[in-house]
């Protein structure tokens, strides 16, 4: 909303200048965006809150800045003067309402004899200060008194609208596929859910929002017909956004308009059509014989209600007067007021809509700061906590966080393999975040990408956010994505880690480890954005929870990646939570010492590592007590489909030092076992 | 020759020693007191003369002196000779460090950590709800009418199926809160928000809010202001200004948009506060009795504040960062400056 200094001053005096005035407007709620010095003027733009359409006008401004300067609203009733009086009907003039809720109030009049010309230039000028361009004088005069009083107000050129019994206007509902030609020359379709000014032959205005093309007021009108009305802002608003038009007029009757200030800015607008256009001589008024004015409300204020919501006292007195100045009628109940609400402060509802205004013109700035006591409350370790846990632990691995859209394409997830059902919004912004992400592994590798392309050698990174799956699940994941060269100059000189399905195993090894998580797995599963003998499906107790694997290079291709190897894994931490077990219970240090002794094996290359370990294991009771592989290798020094291992076996015992006697027996059991059951040469 | 005698010669070498500067002087000394003809062959010689039973003790005595003399003599002669040089291996500190990995947090991560980690302090509990709302949840319950204008500044994405929504802020857990638990209540919400605006520097579809609540008998508006001073000094820095300023928002009566001094400019007015000299953090104001009312809380024995803010504005006025698109398209030389 626009509104300048000068016509401010038409209705209350104002004693300080424009930039003062924008702060103490801003500190009422009326926040002043910017203010412009133009044409010997300050043009105030204001930003007006949904709850108040009195403010989208001069006046309701006015009356404002008259309880916040401490002034005077003035309004003179010469603005109103009319030259003649409105004589007898001179037409047959008939208004039929087809709904009461729909139209409220409808006002017609008929003005004769107009001269439709320029503006003067007064008027010009302030449109076009407040951003509004001039037409001609009826035009103007009807855009004039909208911005000053918030009612909009249609002018009809009356001859094209006459037929020879008179004039019949109905205010009613469109039938269906119903046409008007707006003045925008724009042919709009209507429906029963849009509400229409028509004469008996077709619609004339789609009400509230903008008037039909072929009664438009032109150079060469004679006659008019004057609207004022009041329309159901829910009907407005519907109108509104069918048919994808926003005026100033529909943005004031969706808010709501005082419905007693209609007929006072119809006759407002009169005054200055006479006043403008010479004097037309014959002018009519229909409307209703008593205007509908809703009862005046009445809301009890308790004076000890204000300071124990606010937290300090406003004086009685004061209290008063904020609220006479403010325009409401006050009457004193013992220590408390009763307060009389008028028909243009629709939004005082309630006792705590009196002590906002109260607070809000004695100033903000006032409010004390006070602390509340502390709230002693309940704790209890909830998934925000645990997904910083998990944080926690991927961060000491070296892992970087990241953030990504949970709205995707479902081109994004074809692109990776994928053709899960996903969620669709009914009203995307576009194709391109469509659906909610039933994986997180797309985004992620479109992260992945996008650091590839800025030459990152190294990318290791993970989200934890929400997946969505049909119908309504949403569920917190985990993603982790790894690509790229680890390099490293230490004094042995520059040393490279490739990543690899093994970094994310480890990853997940400490992850599990750190949560208290024992009993996990991995089995060799297929998927169709995996490499084929590279996917993985994690398990925790049996249950899948989540899959790892290396991104197929036709995937990556799609995203641009050459070159590289991409693993990612995806996790659902919504099934991890409740196996999470972070009691600890302390072992006591081992009192013996242990005994170590190293296999080194060549076996078949397809013979997997924890089969062998589980066997040593087997055969090593009762002393072994852990096992690790310390060296792996392929190549020059072994037979093509042989791997080489080399395991490290502990010993010890709870109880006694072992003998070595002890220990070579059992370790002979192992070598045994392993020769006779998988094979192995021992080396 | 007395014991006392040997004392004194021992003394007197010692004192001839300590002057010593060169070899050649320490030659000429060695043979002076152990040469042939020196003093101690003298001694030797001299022990013929004594009665054959003190001689063995006088002889040991003699060989002791001897022996020490000789051995002030190498000591001395040792620091004549060239000290041998140590090896050093000298580490280049120019070279480039070896370190581990550092993995970091989203810098809108440790934002939001940092302010829960604030109101934790002041004993608000962390709670969060789900993405997918109702519209009962989003809007009808926080005194927002389905068709009314006030609804405009909520822009919602809906879901296909279902009169089901993308929450457009984080209000809506203010109802499930309230309508599981009873007062008193202090909770603060960090999460996703979804809106359909179009992508550009300053606006996002999806972002991140934190709503804040607290609902006691007692709870006035004057707390709310004490309450965020604390929390715009904490995360902004002590001698940061704080205001109020009135405004509107359905669910709170009444309600302020809380303003600090510009932290660039330090209030007097700078190309990013828009020459104003303050910036808007966050909404709030007094939970409106409708709110209540929903959730069946007796709005006249229970009082209580709200207040939510945008994760990312306050990331960008913290960290001076000018779009608001760097937080999700994780380049990691952005991400690895927080």
């Amino acid at each position: 909303m626009k509104v300048t200094y000068n016509w401010l001053k038409d209705f209350v005096d104002i004693k300080i200048p424009a930039a003062v005035l924008a702060k103490k407007l801003t500190m009422a709620g009326l926040e002043v965006v910017s203010l412009e010095e133009k044409a010997g003027d300050w043009v105030f733009e204001i930003e007006i809150t949904s709850n108040r359409p009195d403010w989208l006008s001069v006046m309701g401004i006015a009356r404002e800045v008259a309880a916040i300067t401490n002034s005077r609203l003035k309004i003179k009733n010469e603005i109103l003067k009319i030259k003649s009086q409105i004589t007898k009907s001179p037409t047959k003039l008939e208004i039929k309402v087809e709904s009461k809720e729909d139209c409220p109030l409808y006002t017609a009049r008929i003005i004769k004899d107009v001269q439709v010309k320029a503006s003067p230039d007064w008027m010009r000028q302030r449109l076009e200060l407040v951003g509004i361009r001039p037409v001609n004088n009826i035009v103007d005069i009807t855009n004039y008194v909208l911005l000053e009083t918030g009612e909009p107000l249609h002018a009809f050129d009356l001859d094209k609208l006459m037929q020879e019994d008179g004039l019949q206007i109905f205010i009613r509902r469109a039938r269906p596929n119903e046409k008007i030609i707006t003045i925008d020359a724009k042919e709009r379709i209507l429906d029963k859910d849009i509400l229409v000014i028509a004469d008996s032959r077709r619609p004339i205005a789609v009400a509230g929002l903008m008037g039909g093309k072929d009664t438009e007021v032109t150079e060469d009108t004679k006659n008019i017909l004057l609207e004022a009305a009041k329309f159901s802002p829910p009907l407005i608003r519907k109108a509104r956004q069918k048919l994808g038009v926003n005026t100033e007029s529909s943005y004031r009757f969706e808010r709501d308009v005082d419905i007693g200030i209609v007929d006072f800015a119809s006759q407002r607008a009169q005054r200055l059509i006479q006043e403008e256009t010479g004097a037309p001589e014959v002018l009519f008024k229909s409307q209703p014989k008593t205007i509908p004015l809703k009862k005046t409300k009445a809301i009890r204020l308790r004076t000890k209600k204000i300071s124990a919501v606010l937290g300090f006292e406003i004086p009685f007195t004061k209290t008063k007067k904020i609220l006479q100045d403010l325009g409401l009628k006050v009457k004193t109940k013992g220590k408390d007021l009763n307060v009389f609400i008028p028909s243009f402060r629709r939004d005082l509802n309630k006792e705590i809509d009196l002590i906002e205004e109260i607070c809000r013109i004695h100033g903000y700035d006032f409010i004390s700061s006070t602390r509340p006591s502390t709230i002693a409350q309940d704790i209890e370790r909830s998934v925000f906590d645990l997904n910083f846990l998990i944080r926690d632990i991927l961060l000491s691995q070296g892992l970087n966080e990241v953030i990504t859209y949970s709205l995707i394409s479902q081109d994004l997830l074809k692109k990776c393999g994928l053709d899960e059902t996903a969620i669709f919004l009914a009203n995307p912004l576009s194709k391109e975040v469509e659906i909610l992400r039933p994986t997180l592994i797309p985004s992620l590798l479109t992260v992945i990408a996008h650091n590839l392309n800025h030459r990152q050698d190294l990318i290791q990174i993970f989200e934890i956010a929400k997946r969505f799956k049909v119908p309504q699940k949403e569920e917190y994941f985990l993603a982790v994505g790894l690509c790229g060269i680890k390099v490293r100059l230490t004094s042995a000189g520059r040393q490279e880690e490739k990543m690899s399905l093994l970094h994310l195993k480890g990853i997940l090894e400490i992850l599990f480890e750190r949560l208290g998580i024992r009993d996990f797995g991995f089995t060799a599963t297929s998927h169709s954005t995996f490499c084929e003998g590279r996917a993985f499906s994690i398990n925790i107790e049996d249950k899948k929870i989540g899959m790892m694997g290396e991104m197929k290079p036709e995937i990556l291709a799609a995203f641009d990646i050459k070159n590289q190897e991409v693993f990612l894994l995806e996790l659902n931490l919504s099934s991890l939570y409740p196996l999470i077990n972070l009691s600890r219970h302390f072992h006591g240090l081992p009192l013996y010492p242990e005994v170590r002794r190293d296999i080194s094996l060549m076996v078949d290359i397809n013979l997997g590592v924890k089969e062998l370990r589980d066997a040593i294991i087997q055969s090593g009771r009762p002393y072994i007590k852990d096992v690790r592989v310390i060296d792996f290798y392929t190549g020059a020094h072994i037979p093509k489909g042989f791997k080489g291992l080399t395991f490290s076996c502990i010993y010890q015992s709870a109880e006694r030092t072992l003998e070595d006697s002890e220990v070579n027996s059992v370790h002979q059991n192992i070598l045994q076992s392993l020769e006779k059951n998988f094979g192995c040469q021992i080396r | 020759m007395s014991d006392l005698d040997i004392t004194n010669l021992k003394e007197e070498i010692a004192k001839s020693l300590a002057e010593v500067r060169t070899k050649e002087e320490l030659e000429a000394l060695q043979i002076k007191y152990l040469g042939r003809k020196g003093v101690l062959a003298t001694l030797t010689q001299g022990l013929s003369t004594l009665p054959v039973e003190e001689r063995p003790s006088r002889g040991r005595q003699i060989n002791a002196l001897k022996q020490s003399i000789i051995n002030l003599f190498n000591e001395k002669l040792q620091s004549f000779k060239p000290q041998e040089k140590k090896v050093i291996s000298f580490v280049d500190i120019g070279l480039p460090a070896t370190k581990q990995e550092l993995g970091r947090l989203h810098p809108l991560t440790q934002l939001i950590r940092e302010i829960c980690i604030i109101f934790s302090r002041l004993g608000f509990v962390v709670v969060e709800g789900p993405e997918i709302e109702t519209e009962e949840n989003n809007f009808t319950g926080l005194n927002i009418p389905l068709e009314h204008p006030s609804r405009d500044a909520f822009d919602t994405f809906y879901l296909k199926e279902q009169k089901l929504l993308l929450r457009s802020h984080t209000s809506p857990v203010q109802i499930r809160v309230m309508k599981a638990r009873r007062p008193p209540l202090a909770v603060v919400v960090p999460g996703r928000v979804y809106r359909p605006d179009a992508l550009d520097a300053a606006h996002s579809f999806m972002f991140h809010q934190i709503e804040g609540f607290m609902v006691d008998k007692n709870i006035k508006f004057s707390d709310l202001k004490g309450v965020l001073e604390v929390f715009a000094r904490a995360v902004f820095g002590k001698d940061i200004k704080m205001r109020f300023r009135p405004h509107y928002f359905p669910f709170t009566e009444p309600s302020a948009e809380v303003d600090i001094s510009c932290i660039i400019c330090k209030g007097k007015g700078c190309s990013v506060c828009g020459r104003k000299g303050w910036l808007e953090i966050l909404g709030s104001g007094m939970i409106h009795p409708h709110v209540f009312k929903y959730v069946g809380i007796d709005a006249e024995k229970y009082m209580g504040f709200a207040f939510g803010m945008g994760v990312e504005r306050i990331a960008m006025l913290k960290y001076g960062i000018d779009d608001i698109r760097l937080f999700f398209e994780n380049d990691l030389r952005f991400l690895r400056q927080f």
